[in-house]
């Protein structure tokens, strides 16, 4: 296996050398600098293929945009591309660029909705755009999140349903969830997993300058990687973690990490053209919220505890994994077995577990870590 | 023999590499179970490929299972599709066994909780390639199933699964404790085949070679081991009741489209992916009106309630949708047709 190091070079400035990181971009008074970039993108086998990328100032790749609730966003984008390209945010109906033109620059300014997870897009010649992979997320916190009981939650008090107060209020209190509550402010325990996939014969199409219509997308794409944050199997969770392990970017960003009782956030969303259907071991997850038709936030009248949840494109789903005691464990905690505990996350709908037609598991999983009992 | 635990072995505490994850997976003969203690029940599966199910076109297709060597009569000690049933109860401390007889494999038992080397999982802990006991102790009563998760992709898709059934302690005949209880249950363990896969080997694709498994096209819609040519007709797909009683459904999909079923009687949901609904106050059961289609995607499981309130003959369609595209599946045939007869 030839396999190099994980790069992507742009086309445009040979000199530009980025990985996907995702990293959090904080707004200098709610103005995002944003370029639309084509890249060669290396995938998990080493292969490169062409794709078009979001970058910000630091050349992060799919910077993850946060905000607050009410605050004014300003986002100025760059076309540095040679087709043109629009912008969009389902959900938000004012932060929307119809079109940029080639090497133009255009700017949009709106008020932060309320908290939840939200997928900035290219939304032109739809989904063409957008799987080539024109997308990112777009995070507005609370102004006031908590529940009339105090517990925090990521979603604005207005949104909460009563299930929803139920799930937060039980953290910490409950006999059943021992330890903590959900800490806003800790990175650790607020984890994104936005999905998309790859089909580099599509993606050569589009750099040979072939016009792709719309329409033909969905009917003829034949995905051959699958990538949660841009990564896919082994490079999808760190495999050293320590005090300087950066838990904002990359794929500590990606993988759920702390000991027993540190409930924490999964921001799930699909930004790709399969229907995914993500599985979890250790531990179930609670559903927490869903995007409706129109992209609004709701939160769940009904938060079911689930191993397995279908991910349609562009849905948005957000989760809260307990962190409690796996429930079938017997010895607890384990005598002879080593922490960290460390269980799987992947697609179920397995041809999703594949890069290039093989490679068994190099495809949407990842794990998380449970370092320790109470 | 068990030798002693070295961790260093695993993916425990071994070093996780590109290669310990697909191509060179962690491997153990004859791993001692950790923090091992005396069960209550013991099951065990070894590996099958023997069967060669009949198609309705005609063909044949192979598909690999788990045998049961514990089971009362040597019929039941025979290769089946799906695999043989592991049934406990809640609280039982479990031991279950895998001797895969020939390669290495893994039993996941799917929605279980165990610890991680418990789970099943070679990446992360490593497979079996001669005897391995896992250890755990449902404390949910619910539907699961088990599968192997070697070159999962591969070898979940040729039939290496079987459903689990957790009970609760006053046994079958209740959901869950404090929930529904039942006259007739049935399992839909629903699965779709594409055969071209059907002709591959054991590790397919895992060191690199392009074996197309990121494409699926299935030609076979099986509801219970039943292609569906025989889905309105055979006892193992279709529910008989009598008025009066309550029917419990445990789905399972195990197929790799995303399912859409129609219900031509009103149910309701009381057991999502083994975890029992309206016992906290965070959640509670779903009613599923006659005649509105519900979606599950692969591996969720439904524990469904109905109501056998009047005589008839009452559909149900179960339509495998692409992951891609949402269109019913081999250009439009993929659908099963079953029914519940209520006498």
């Amino acid at each position: 296996m030839n396999r190099r190091k994980f790069l992507m070079v742009s086309t445009v400035a040979a000199s530009l050398a980025s990985i996907p990181g995702m990293a959090s971009a904080q707004a200098a008074n709610g103005v995002f600098d944003l370029t639309i970039e084509p890249v060669d993108s290396e995938m998990i086998d080493g292969q490169f293929v062409f794709s078009l990328m979001f970058f910000n100032k630091s050349a992060e790749g799919r910077p993850v945009l946060e905000v607050t609730e009410g605050n004014v966003v300003t986002i100025n984008i760059s076309n540095l591309d040679t087709r043109p390209h629009g912008f969009g945010i389902p959900g938000i109906p004012t932060a929307s660029i119809a079109s940029i033109p080639a090497g133009g620059t255009a700017t949009v300014r709106f008020t932060a909705p309320v908290g939840g997870s939200y997928l900035y897009i290219d939304p032109t010649l739809a989904p063409l755009n957008r799987i080539m992979g024109l997308y990112g997320a777009f995070i507005v916190k609370p102004k006031l999140g908590t529940t009339l009981a105090g517990s925090a939650t990521p979603f604005s008090r207005a949104s909460h349903t009563p299930a929803l107060a139920a799930v937060f209020d039980a953290m910490g209190t409950h006999k059943r969830f021992p330890g903590n509550k959900w800490i806003p402010t800790d990175p650790e325990r607020d984890k994104l997993w936005l999905f998309s996939q790859v089909d580099p014969l599509l993606a050569a199409r589009v750099d040979a300058g072939e016009v792709i219509p719309p329409a033909s997308v969905v009917p003829s794409f034949v995905p051959r990687y699958f990538t949660i944050n841009g990564l896919s199997g082994y490079d999808a969770a760190p495999h050293k973690v320590d005090e300087t392990t950066d838990w904002t970017k990359g794929a500590a960003r990606i993988m759920p990490h702390g000991r027993q009782g540190q409930p924490t956030l999964i921001r799930n969303l699909n930004a790709g053209l399969c229907t995914h259907s993500p599985h979890i071991h250790g531990n179930h997850v609670f559903k927490l919220s869903d995007s409706n038709a129109s992209g609004a936030v709701v939160c769940a009248a009904s938060s079911y505890e689930l191993d397995a949840w279908p991910l349609a494109p562009l849905s948005r789903q957000d989760l809260l994994l307990p962190f409690e005691r796996p429930g079938d464990t017997i010895i607890w905690p384990p005598v002879d077995e080593p922490f960290p505990m460390r269980y799987v996350m992947h697609c179920h709908t397995e041809m999703s577990q594949t890069a290039a037609g093989g490679n068994y598991p190099m495809g949407l999983v990842t794990h998380w870590e449970m370092t320790g009992a109470l | 023999m068990q030798t002693a635990a070295d961790w260093t072995k695993t993916g425990v505490k071994g070093e996780l590499t590109y290669a310990t994850f697909g191509c060179n997976v962690f491997q153990e003969a004859n791993f001692p179970t950790p923090d091992r203690v005396t069960p209550d029940v013991n099951v065990e599966r070894h590996m099958d490929v023997s069967l060669n199910l009949p198609t309705p076109d005609g063909k044949t297709i192979r598909v690999w299972t788990f045998t049961d060597p514990l089971a009362a009569t040597p019929a039941l000690r025979q290769a089946s599709y799906p695999a043989p049933l592991m049934r406990f109860r809640q609280g039982q401390i479990v031991h279950s066994t895998l001797d895969p007889k020939k390669n290495a494999h893994t039993l996941h038992h799917h929605g279980i909780e165990p610890t991680t080397t418990n789970d099943g999982v070679g990446h992360v802990s490593f497979e079996v390639n001669a005897r391995y006991t896992y250890q755990f102790r449902p404390h949910r009563a619910g539907t699961f199933f088990y599968h192997c998760h070697r070159n999962t992709p591969l070898h979940f898709e040729m039939g290496m699964f079987g459903p689990l059934i957790v009970d609760p302690p006053e046994g079958p005949g209740t959901l869950f404790s404090g929930g529904p209880k039942y006259d007739v249950e049935k399992i839909w363990a629903i699965d779709d085949m594409d055969p071209r896969w059907h002709t591959l080997d054991h590790s397919s694709g895992m060191c690199g070679e392009d074996v197309g498994l990121n494409r699926f096209d299935p030609k076979y819609f099986l509801l219970s081991g039943v292609f569906n040519n025989k889905t309105t007709t055979d006892k193992r797909a279709v529910i008989e009741a009598k008025v009066g009683q309550t029917i419990l459904i445990r789905m399972i999909n195990a197929s790799y489209s995303v399912l859409e079923t129609t219900l031509s009687l009103p149910g309701v949901c009381h057991g999502m992916d083994g975890c029992a609904l309206g016992l906290e106050s965070w959640n509670a059961p779903l009613a599923l009106p006659a005649n509105r289609p519900f979606i599950i995607s692969t591996a969720q499981r439904r524990d469904i309630i109905i109501k056998a309130t009047a005589k008839g003959v009452f559909p149900v369609r179960m339509r495998f949708l692409n992951w891609v595209t949402g269109q019913v599946q081999d250009s439009g045939r993929g659908i099963i047709d079953t029914r519940i007869v209520v006498t």
